[in-house]
């Protein structure tokens, strides 16, 4: 009867928070910081879609428009879409779903987290009016070198300590995967969250130092009179765009990876049926994982390098299409003949996918060189990003923090504010981006407050702000819902689900110490999918 | 024969017509029957309460939708290929006008054969509207290809001609170029789509398009095209 003893991993003191080394309270630690910071910059957001509602200059001066730009951007990216499904849910998954008993370097991941915790900091100071960044989150040179930019040391700092937290984690988890799985777990019987989460950090591992030099040079250029990006010395602005998209292309798919591993821990749980082609799934993601670093021209495709290089990138980038299609593919394949349950967490993970292929589709174009010459820069980008690392994205998330808010918290996320977040936010969010997708194939340009009165464009904007209210008001019944969970939810059972994954068998709150032993006895035939009983409910 | 409004314009949309046509049958082909699964398949308590948990996977369907997505998007780029060849290259009988974009404005400069400047036009930063004086706006012949050669003075900006939709980037340092061709007399936007600080999204000019006998005039300084006659308004 473990039930009985069990004692809570939060049931902790404030010191204990402070110095912890647990996996499980460093999840939490990355996750409740993440989620703070979505909330601030998706008021940012908010006010920057308003301030388009019409022509003209209304609520915000361009200066402060292009500060709340590079702070939406930044954050929502660094934040929101990395630190917490990697730092926040990574943690608290991934030595749970292989059976472990933490990570392989608790303190090393302890470093992360506080150096991330730097980096919150210093975005934090970015607030105070003399601090703003102006640049956008791409900080291009020359504009970024120049005093127009804000202060791009911050900016650079943020990235260089985001970056430790990053290859510290990396390290961490891929030796984990390695070195720390129960006997009886093997690559082809791992959760599809957990190949995700491993191929995320490999691309993390690759490519964050390129990143890292990028911002480097770019912080000699302006502070200490190097001339890397300056053209009138002999350097040249587009050796940063090469070197910043060689990381930060990738990087989307260190995004949206951990979101198709939730995708595929949901959908079979909740259709009560294995997962379809789980082989092929990991193939496709170690495909992803290949091919993300050979596309970055496509962020460059007008910006004046060689046709050549244009050309090779464009079949490349389209190559993408092909293994994010096998993955929508065997969802809807997992959907055939299951039993399929809509709670609340399914709705999300269905929602998310249907996003994802609206997205996926909308990518085509931007993969076609011949069409990407009239719509790159435009509002039409700017959509189809929100529909894939917006929304997708952000759904999943939503979907995982009520699947996982059992274990987490020892308490039920309230059904009903689940199933009415996730309409508000699915219609708000489709209703915002599709149109915003509209007005940029009409050519209107990106990161502009104001814009000519031109009919048509001021009526699609003005749908863009209705569905940006009503999305707007999606997360605030979903933040009100976690609240509302964290303080009346109802008692979880240990396995709420009745889902067939190692980190259910374990009580509710995951005890402190895990599974109580070094490792679960994992049985022969184990899989995360074997849906083969009815659920007892 | 229809007339064709704009080039390379006319080669964009239809291959946004190729696009969206894939994009809508792709997107009929998984969003039907995946909703029809999620209403077939429901689970019922006592009636279906497992799925079907034989079934694990089907490698022929596998490696259809591994094959047949590999071949569409492999015809979509090389498509993608032939259209980009035009877009890039200018006719050879294009007349050639260099634009030098700095914050927040253009200079463009009117090229003889020789590559000397016969005429410039600069469009100074208005930061309160969206109107252009009649001396600062580009003018080009209608149905002549005119081939931009760009570059910037200080910070990186781009050159959309919305009517022509074709975008480059003016790069400080390099001379990167565009061409467009726009059939009908009128006036039509032009825009910075490349971050460029404060003033970005007034960066803006308007390109006016008059018949070549009235361009040659203005070339030479003996219009100003300001006449009503010559004025015909267009947006877009």
């Amino acid at each position: 009867m473990r039930e009985a003893i069990s004692v809570p991993y939060f049931g902790a003191s404030l010191k204990e928070w402070l110095f912890t080394t647990d996996h499980k309270k460093i999840g939490i630690l990355y996750l409740t910081t993440s989620y703070i910071f979505f909330l601030v910059a998706g008021l940012f957001g908010l006010i920057i879609r308003l301030e388009q509602t019409s022509p003209g200059i209304q609520y915000v001066q361009p200066d402060f428009y292009n500060y709340l730009l590079t702070g939406h951007g930044a954050v929502l990216l660094l934040w929101w879409a990395i630190a917490s499904h990697i730092g926040g849910f990574g943690n608290f998954l991934l030595p749970l779903m292989i059976g472990a008993k933490d990570v392989a370097f608790p303190r090393l991941n302890a470093l992360s987290w506080w150096a991330f915790f730097g980096a919150s900091v210093l975005v934090l100071l970015t607030l105070i009016p003399g601090n703003h960044i102006k640049m956008m989150w791409t900080g291009y040179p020359p504009y970024s070198t120049t005093g127009d930019a804000g202060v791009t040391a911050l900016y650079v700092f943020i990235i260089h300590l985001i970056g430790v937290s990053s290859i510290a984690t990396a390290v961490n988890f891929i030796t984990t995967y390695i070195k720390m799985r129960a006997p009886g777990i093997n690559f082809w019987n791992t959760n599809m969250f957990v190949h995700c989460l491993i191929a995320a950090n490999v691309i993390q591992l690759v490519g964050v130092p390129s990143l890292a030099g990028a911002v480097t040079m770019l912080l000699l250029d302006k502070y200490l009179g190097t001339n890397f990006y300056n053209p009138t010395k002999g350097g040249d602005p587009l050796l940063y765009q090469n070197v910043f998209w060689f990381y930060s292309h990738p990087v989307v798919y260190v995004q949206i990876l951990p979101v198709f591993g939730f995708f595929s821990e949901l959908v079979p749980t909740f259709a009560r049926r294995p997962l379809f082609g789980y082989k092929t799934m990991i193939f496709a993601v170690w495909g992803i994982t290949l091919l993300s670093f050979m596309v970055w021209i496509h962020h460059m495709f007008v910006s004046g390098v060689p046709d050549w290089a244009r050309v090779i990138m464009s079949y490349t980038t389209i190559l993408i299409a092909v293994p994010t299609g096998i993955k929508i593919f065997n969802w809807m394949g997992t959907l055939h003949g299951g039993a399929i349950i809509l709670r609340s967490p399914m709705l999300y993970a269905l929602g998310g996918i249907f996003m994802f292929l609206i997205g996926g589709l909308t990518g085509i174009p931007n993969s076609m060189v011949a069409i990407d010459l009239g719509i790159s820069d435009s509002l039409f980008i700017v959509g189809h990003f929100h529909y894939v690392l917006g929304m997708a994205l952000t759904l999943g998330l939503f979907g995982a923090i009520i699947y996982w808010f059992p274990k987490m918290t020892g308490r039920m996320y309230p059904e009903g504010l689940g199933k009415l977040s996730f309409w508000l936010t699915f219609i708000g969010a489709n209703l915002f981006y599709f149109f915003q997708m509209v007005v940029g194939m009409l050519g209107n340009p990106r990161r502009y407050p104001d814009y000519p009165p031109i009919p048509e464009w001021v009526t699609l904007h003005q749908i863009q702000t209705l569905g940006a209210l009503i999305l707007g008001l999606g997360v605030l019944v979903f933040t009100i819902g976690i609240i509302k969970g964290l303080l009346s939810g109802e008692k979880a059972p240990d396995n709420p689900w009745q889902s067939q994954s190692l980190e259910w068998r374990i009580p509710s709150p995951a005890p402190v110490d895990n599974f109580g032993e070094e490792h679960p006895k994992v049985e022969p035939d184990y899989h995360p999918y074997k849906y083969g009983a009815p659920p007892a409910f | 024969m229809e007339q064709v409004f704009a080039y390379p314009a006319k080669w964009w949309s239809e291959a946004v017509t190729v696009w969206l046509v894939v994009a809508v049958v792709i997107y009929v082909i998984v969003a039907i029957p995946g909703l029809y699964f999620i209403m077939k398949y429901r689970f019922k308590p006592g009636e279906r309460e497992i799925g079907d948990h034989e079934k694990h996977g089907h490698w022929g369907l596998e490696a259809l939708w591994t094959i047949v997505p590999t071949i569409i998007v492999l015809v979509l780029a090389t498509y993608s290929f032939a259209v980009f060849k035009k877009q890039r290259t200018a006719p050879p009988d294009a007349m050639t006008i260099k634009v030098t974009g700095f914050m927040w404005g253009w200079q463009t400069e009117y090229l003889d054969e020789k590559g000397n400047t016969i005429k410039t036009v600069v469009t100074s930063f208005n930061p309160t509207s969206y109107e252009v004086p009649e001396d600062q706006k580009i003018v080009v012949p209608a149905g002549k290809p005119v081939k931009a050669l760009l570059t910037s003075l200080d910070v990186i900006h781009s050159f959309y001609v919305m009517p022509a939709r074709i975008t480059e980037d003016m790069v400080p340092g390099r001379i990167t170029h565009l061409w467009f061709q726009i059939n009908k007399p009128g006036e039509y936007w032009i825009f910075c789509r490349e971050f460029c600080g404060t003033g970005h999204s007034h960066m803006f000019t308007k390109l006016k398009v008059v018949p070549p006998e009235q361009f040659a005039l203005w070339l030479k300084g003996e219009t100003n095209l300001a006449d009503k006659s010559s004025q015909i308004k267009g947006n877009l």
